[in-house]
């Protein structure tokens, strides 16, 4: 009797087991996908898809042929970095060959700076206001957020994951939409507070890594002086009015920074290289 | 001709030099760049002034004939009326004509950079994104060229929005 039973109900049991555990698995990979699409962007994910953008700017200026000028600038900026949240990512630094003022961070450490900004400067502390202004950027993931914000978070999280994979498979249309996301938000520019943030770390970076936080202060006011000059109007149309970038930084120093104003201001390296 | 050419560029370099502002707030004018340095004169909110150099917090104007220093956040440049990109008038535009005229470093009228045009129709440049990969400088590197120029670690935090902590 007992023999009977037991198979009878084993040969229940193990449908209705199956089926349960079929349900389940459905359910748990519903749960995944939704998980998935929220998920957040991995670093290396972030870097491969933040290459794709810098490669799409070079394709607009390419990088000026001057391996010394190339040098100085990334030894500035990976000197900052290194006082920044995220100093282990692959920090690049470039200067584009373009009259022009203007700087752009991408995703995952990718910094240009035109060389039409570098000539307009008047010290090293000033060139690591403007790098540190980007870092800060990068720190935030401002770049990342804004073109998950056009694309779509799901949309996002499938590109990258084939980013991600680098095996070859990055399909056509998920690139183009990457780099379609990117040219919108560089043509369009990032949110003002997002550009006021970067502002507000830039200094205290700069700072950190010895240099007159004042040397940002001094950029954004020659960009005020020459608000006239058609080579800023790209970079003016994208970035708040530099003065009320400087209004805000007014409110955020205070005199809490006038001390470190005896930090490193200039050497004979900047003048050196602008020769 | 070679006189006008030399007038001109007299004209474009006293116009470059001349870097303008106005003073936000009353404050007195410094001899040295310095909080407790002697008293050169006042200067009242709004006045405009000419831009001589700036150091640390601070940066040197002349008001009225008189030269000196203020607080570098006191300042603001050039002329408020002037639209981004408009070629504005006056000592600007001057500067810009030079700049775009003879001196290859800068000529830009009329392309709007690596904007619109250029930015637009870019197609991503793996070659160039390897060449900028390839640079990268290690930490350690960035280490002895922050030595070389004395430059030292200071511990500082981040800023909120407002000095008053708000």
């Amino acid at each position: 009797m007992r023999k009977l039973i037991l198979p009878l109900l084993l040969a229940f049991a193990a449908p209705a087991q199956a089926w349960d555990v079929g349900k389940l698995i459905k359910g748990l990979e519903t749960a995944k996908k939704v998980v998935d699409a929220n998920r957040d962007i991995t670093e290396a994910e972030e870097v491969q898809m933040g290459g794709e953008l810098a490669a799409t700017l070079l394709g607009a200026a390419p990088l000026v042929d001057d391996a010394e000028m190339q040098r100085y600038v990334n030894r500035v900026g990976v000197w900052l970095a290194q006082h920044s949240e995220r100093p282990g990512l692959p920090w690049k630094f470039g200067v584009i060959d373009h009259p022009h003022v203007n700087a752009f961070a991408t995703p995952g450490g990718h910094i240009l700076v035109t060389r039409g900004l570098l000539q307009r400067l008047r010290s090293e502390a000033e060139l690591a206001g403007v790098l540190a202004h980007e870092i800060a950027h990068v720190l935030k993931k401002h770049q990342l957020s804004a073109i998950q914000k056009s694309l779509g978070t799901a949309a996002l999280s499938d590109i990258a994951a084939q980013y991600a994979d680098n095996t070859g498979k990055r399909s056509a249309a998920n690139t183009a939409k990457l780099i379609g996301g990117g040219k919108e938000l560089y043509l369009k520019g990032l949110d003002k507070e997002d550009e006021f943030e970067a502002d507000r770390m830039g200094v205290v970076i700069a700072a950190r890594a010895g240099y007159n936080p004042y040397g940002l202060v001094g950029v954004l006011q020659t960009l005020s002086e020459s608000a006239s000059d058609p080579g800023l109007g790209f970079l003016l149309e994208t970035h708040p009015m530099p003065n009320d970038r400087l209004d805000r930084l007014d409110a955020a120093m205070g005199e809490r920074m006038e001390e470190l104003s005896k930090n490193v201001d200039n050497l004979p390296r900047f003048s050196k290289l602008r020769r | 001709m070679k006189i006008a050419i030399t007038v001109l560029l007299l004209a474009a370099g006293l116009a470059q030099a001349a870097e303008m502002g106005t003073v936000l707030r009353a404050a007195e004018l410094k001899q040295k760049p310095f909080a407790d340095a002697a008293k050169v004169s006042d200067v009242t909110a709004k006045a405009a002034v000419e831009i001589v150099q700036r150091q640390g917090a601070w940066i040197q104007i002349k008001a009225d004939g008189q030269v000196g220093w203020v607080k570098m956040l006191n300042v603001r440049t050039g002329n408020s009326q002037a639209k981004p990109g408009s070629g504005g008038g006056g000592l600007g535009s001057l500067v810009s004509v030079f700049q775009t005229g003879s001196s290859s470093k800068t000529q830009t009228t009329g392309v709007k950079g690596i904007s619109k045009d250029g930015l637009k129709e870019a197609q991503p440049d793996m070659e160039q994104l390897a060449k900028l990969n390839g640079m990268q400088v290690t930490a350690e590197d960035a280490k002895r060229f922050a030595r070389a120029g004395k430059l030292e670690d200071v511990k500082v935090d981040y800023l909120p929005k407002s000095a008053d902590g708000k």
